[in-house]
């Protein structure tokens, strides 16, 4: 259907029928931003606001992530946070770019960074503290 | 090019008071919030990929600049929180309260209720960060 366009779009025309994918994104947003409140407000609370900056280092990392109950918790905060805010830009840039070509483009790299970041995260979840780095240093 | 300045033209032009600050706002702190995340994501794997590395990120974090930008992304966030809550909450369960009259007050419900989470919190940070860095 899109291929079919030959004029550019208006910004109108590319937002009249968003068709399944956008419905289920647009519901998506509401359903994990809502689950997003405790995730990442836990999170901030414990790390920014109790601990403090000051107060993590690699030793904190690894203490935290000795109990699997908040590897899990990271792991939800991982996937639905970033998901969350990648296809927020992807709908921000939406909003800029009207024509079918440069939109596959543009959610091309969005997915993309998405996915990289994403397994970066993983990796380093599953993998935890490198063990191998001297911890003697407080 | 040109829809991108149409847009920001319309962000800038648009007098939708309340509703208007309150979309503004939220775009603002998702994409800062976005920003920082993917940067954050990165810097915290450190601990498995290069753990030295991640003390050096650690010690960018605590000097006094990023000490104050952490007190604003901390209002990104609990401002993007609550608003999204309650566009979650007009779209999801009543969605016939998008009514401007309903807007505005509930925007304004959404500043103050931000101040009052944001402001203890930050006191509490600033506090911390004077401490050890001055």
């Amino acid at each position: 259907m899109e291929a079919k366009l030959k004029q550019r779009p208006s910004a109108l025309e590319a937002t009249a029928a968003p068709g399944a994918f956008e419905r289920h994104a647009w519901t998506w947003m509401r359903i994990s931003g809502v689950l997003l409140i405790p995730l990442v407000w836990i999170h901030t609370l414990l790390q920014d606001v109790i601990v403090g900056v000051h107060a993590i280092d690699v030793n904190y990392v690894a203490a935290r992530w000795a109990n699997l109950g908040w590897r899990i918790f990271d792991v939800f905060l991982l996937g639905f946070a970033f998901a969350h805010g990648m296809n927020g830009v992807r709908q921000v840039a939406f909003e800029y770019i009207h024509s079918p070509r440069a939109r596959r483009i543009t959610a091309g790299v969005i997915f993309a960074l998405w996915l990289v970041i994403s397994a970066i995260g993983a990796i380093a979840l599953i993998g935890g503290v490198n063990q191998e780095f001297p911890l003697q240093q407080q | 090019m040109s829809s991108l300045r149409t847009t920001l033209a319309g962000y800038v032009g648009y007098r939708g008071r309340e509703g208007h600050w309150g979309f503004l706002l939220h775009r603002i702190t998702g994409l800062g919030v976005v920003l920082f995340l993917a940067i954050h994501i990165v810097d915290t794997a450190l601990v498995y990929f290069n753990p030295a590395l991640y003390m050096e990120a650690i010690r960018i974090y605590q000097s006094t600049l990023f000490g104050i930008a952490e007190v604003f992304l901390v209002f990104c966030i609990i401002y993007h929180g609550i608003n999204g809550l309650r566009v979650a909450f007009f779209d999801l369960i009543a969605p016939s309260a998008w009514a401007i009259y309903r807007q505005r007050v509930s925007v304004r419900w959404t500043l103050i209720l931000t101040l009052i989470l944001w402001i203890p919190a930050s006191i509490r940070m600033l506090s911390n960060l004077i401490e050890h860095n001055f």
